[in-house]
């Protein structure tokens, strides 16, 4: 992996249009999923870090609650979601991009969010009550950086229409809530299931 | 065989892994918590020590006037006299200081012919000593002097205010300094009857909220006028006890599960109560059902600096809050030992004693503090008449008999403000998870700070900048030499 491959989503950070253009058609598509993991690395280390490390004023976190491992669910669950979703959907929709494309384009998204709330962990053990506005003006700020680059990356890799895009993008939204509900109706069964074969087995361990 | 197994089994261990996921961290519900506890900022029971503790339980006949039956009220005055209202004999009791008899009112003189109570449900005495009996039998407020002759008797009011099939019974009375009476009539909704020192109906005040839940509304907005008559009619939640300060504020509790179930109604009827601590006082937070669920408060005591007392019937707990709404301690219980109660009715205090009636046992339980409760009364106290540094040193000694006492250290923390020590006090509002004066005590400190190191901050700079561009002067002269050389 040299400099440039290093460098290269931060080029697609100011310049989403040609940089995801490269990211699928020149780039070795597997720098660029190490990258990825990289990426969703970090942000799951900010969030950690975040939650624990964050000023006094803008932190709102029970101490007592805080999960590093619920961290990494809580932003890799949503991405997979949305990679699954989108995928599924675009397969159907006439899309070109391929599962990997797709995930590559969301985690180099995601960059916004890192490179912003990393230094704010930070600064905002610095400020007054007054200033945490600019702390959750950045952090919203990056929200929506990292939006704007999602939907030029979806637009790129499946050469859709800015139009399209948008529809593509709030009917994945509508697959995720699906898929959630899917997964927790799951879950919600297994448990049962285990709830009653333990009651059978205690019934039966218990009988006298 | 053995490897499907064993795939088998690793995969059942993940599925549970997932599973038990959602099943982390349970909270401790307050029914199991320390006999004497707390709430924290992240509302959770924590153990406390124990404020008041009960010494003296006084029955009718201990205090040597008759086992009481079905007492409904209590008063204390300013002398430490209590008044009990026997209402089951339909009488009041004086007992003085040491909990004896000193006198018994059953009946009373009004306009030359003999008077008696039926089923008083409500008590107020005056600091002259003045008797008002809500007599709910006989649907009306008897007004006793001192020598509890009758000198006034407010019957049924006639107002456009009131329906036509208005019936007037009185249950809790409270009195104001200008004698104007506020009365708890049963099955009113709009509040609290006011009526002049003359005995004439004025108006209501303190209506509680009628609340909708936005389902029964969509329903009630696309029902026809003859569904809705059949529907359950709103209403707002009744009060169930109040009692007025120094100042003249009421103080009421009502039965209002998504309110506000405590109150303080100016003259205007607005509720005026502060909330400013981790959140609005309203006894429990932590309860389930099987004990009876959501706290019912069934009376309010106002003691001097704005420390309010509430009772909660259903778990027979008694909440102190201060002025600021910040809660104090907890004490009491539903129980057989001291200290505990059957059906707990009324709550007064005596000085720094509380005392808690009980209806069904016809018991008066006394309450007095132990050193943490005096120790934070006094803080709480010093801290509300200004003195912020006799309310530190209370403070500090409060935390070093409990140091899960959030809120003192918010007043410690003032007085270093106050002092000038910035670094102290943010720390100790902090700890107290007070975001507002911290930010007050960080931005001053760090004001101290800054200016303490401009120069060098400014020096660093500076020379930093300097080092940069000789860098990059230095970088663009080797470059030209390079160019030079080709």
């Amino acid at each position: 992996m040299n400099r440039e491959a290093l460098q290269h989503p931060l080029y697609v950070m100011v310049h989403p249009f040609n940089g995801y253009w490269d990211l699928k058609y020149e780039r070795s598509q597997k720098t660029s999923l190490i990258i990825s993991f990289g990426i969703l690395f970090m942000l799951i280390l900010t969030n950690v870090l975040g939650d624990q490390y964050s000023g006094f004023l803008v932190n709102m976190n029970n101490p007592r609650y805080l999960n590093s491992l619920l961290e990494a669910v809580y932003v890799l669950v949503p991405v997979l979601f949305w990679c699954v979703a989108n995928w599924s959907l675009t397969t159907l929709m006439d899309g070109e991009g391929k599962f990997v494309e797709i995930f590559i384009t969301t985690c180099f998204a995601l960059l916004p969010i890192v490179l912003i709330n990393f230094p704010w962990i930070w600064i905002s053990n610095f400020i007054s009550a007054q200033e945490s506005s600019f702390y959750y003006f950045f952090k919203n700020f990056a929200i929506l950086w990292s939006g704007l680059l999602l939907y030029v990356g979806i637009m790129t890799v499946h050469q859709f229409s800015p139009s399209k895009t948008i529809g593509t993008i709030l009917l994945t939204l509508l697959a995720m809530a699906f898929m959630a509900f899917l997964t927790l109706l799951f879950f919600s069964l297994i448990q049962q299931m285990i709830a009653f074969v333990s009651t059978i087995y205690q019934e039966i361990v218990l009988r006298r | 065989m053995v490897a499907r197994i064993k795939k088998l089994r690793t995969g059942l261990l993940a599925l549970c892994c997932l599973v038990s996921l959602g099943l982390g961290g349970e909270l401790a519900l307050a029914e199991s918590a320390a006999p004497s506890y707390n709430y924290s900022y992240w509302e959770n029971a924590v153990a406390a020590p124990s404020a008041y503790e009960a010494t003296t339980l006084i029955t009718g006949a201990s205090s040597g006037a008759g086992p009481f039956n079905n007492p409904q009220d209590i008063q204390v005055t300013a002398d430490k006299q209590i008044y009990v209202l026997d209402s089951g004999n339909n009488r009041f009791v004086i007992l003085d200081q040491d909990y004896k008899s000193v006198k018994t009112v059953d009946a009373f003189q009004f306009m030359g012919k003999a008077e008696k109570f039926n089923n008083p449900q409500g008590i107020y005495v005056t600091q002259q000593k003045e008797v008002y009996v809500a007599d709910t039998g006989n649907k009306r407020i008897v007004h006793l002097d001192s020598s509890f002759k009758a000198v006034g008797i407010i019957e049924a009011p006639k107002s456009e205010l009131l329906q036509a099939n208005f019936e007037f019974q009185p249950v809790r009375v409270a009195v104001d300094k200008a004698d104007r009476i506020y009365v708890m009539s049963a099955g009113v909704f709009d509040g609290f009857m006011e009526f002049g020192a003359d005995g004439v109906f004025k108006s209501f005040i303190g209506a509680n909220r009628v609340h909708v839940d936005a389902v029964e509304y969509f329903w009630k907005s696309i029902s026809t006028k003859a569904q809705r008559e059949q529907m359950v009619m709103y209403t707002p939640t009744e009060f169930t006890n109040l009692d007025i300060n120094d100042e003249g504020f009421l103080y009421a509790t009502n039965g209002d599960d998504y309110g506000d179930p405590i109150k303080k109604l100016n003259a205007q009827g607005a509720d005026i109560l502060r909330r400013e601590g981790y959140y609005k006082p309203s006894g429990d937070l932590l309860y389930s059902t099987r004990s009876g669920g959501a706290p019912r408060l069934v009376d309010i005591d106002v003691s001097d600096s704005e420390i309010y007392a509430v009772l909660d019937a259903s778990r027979g707990r008694v909440f102190t809050y201060n002025g600021d709404g910040y809660l104090l301690y907890i004490f009491g219980g539903i129980g057989n030992r001291l200290g505990e109660f059957n059906t707990p009715v009324a709550i007064e205090h005596s000085g720094d004693d509380i005392l808690v009636l009980d209806q069904a046992l016809g018991e008066i339980t006394v309450f007095q503090t132990t050193e943490y409760g005096r120790t934070l009364n006094s803080a709480v106290r010093s801290y509300y008449n200004g003195d912020e540094e006799l309310a530190s040193q209370e403070f500090s000694k409060v935390v070093n008999l409990n140091a899960n006492m959030e809120y003192a250290y918010a007043g410690i923390g003032k007085a270093y403000l106050r002092q000038g020590e910035y670094k102290e006090s943010a720390e100790y509002f902090e700890r107290s998870m007070d975001r507002t004066n911290y930010s007050k005590a960080f931005l001053l400190y760090r004001k101290e700070v800054l200016r303490e190191h401009f120069s060098t901050i400014m020096t660093g700079l500076i020379v930093l900048l300097a080092l940069w561009l000789g860098l990059r002067m230095y970088r663009k002269m080797k470059a030209r030499k390079k160019v030079e050389l080709h």
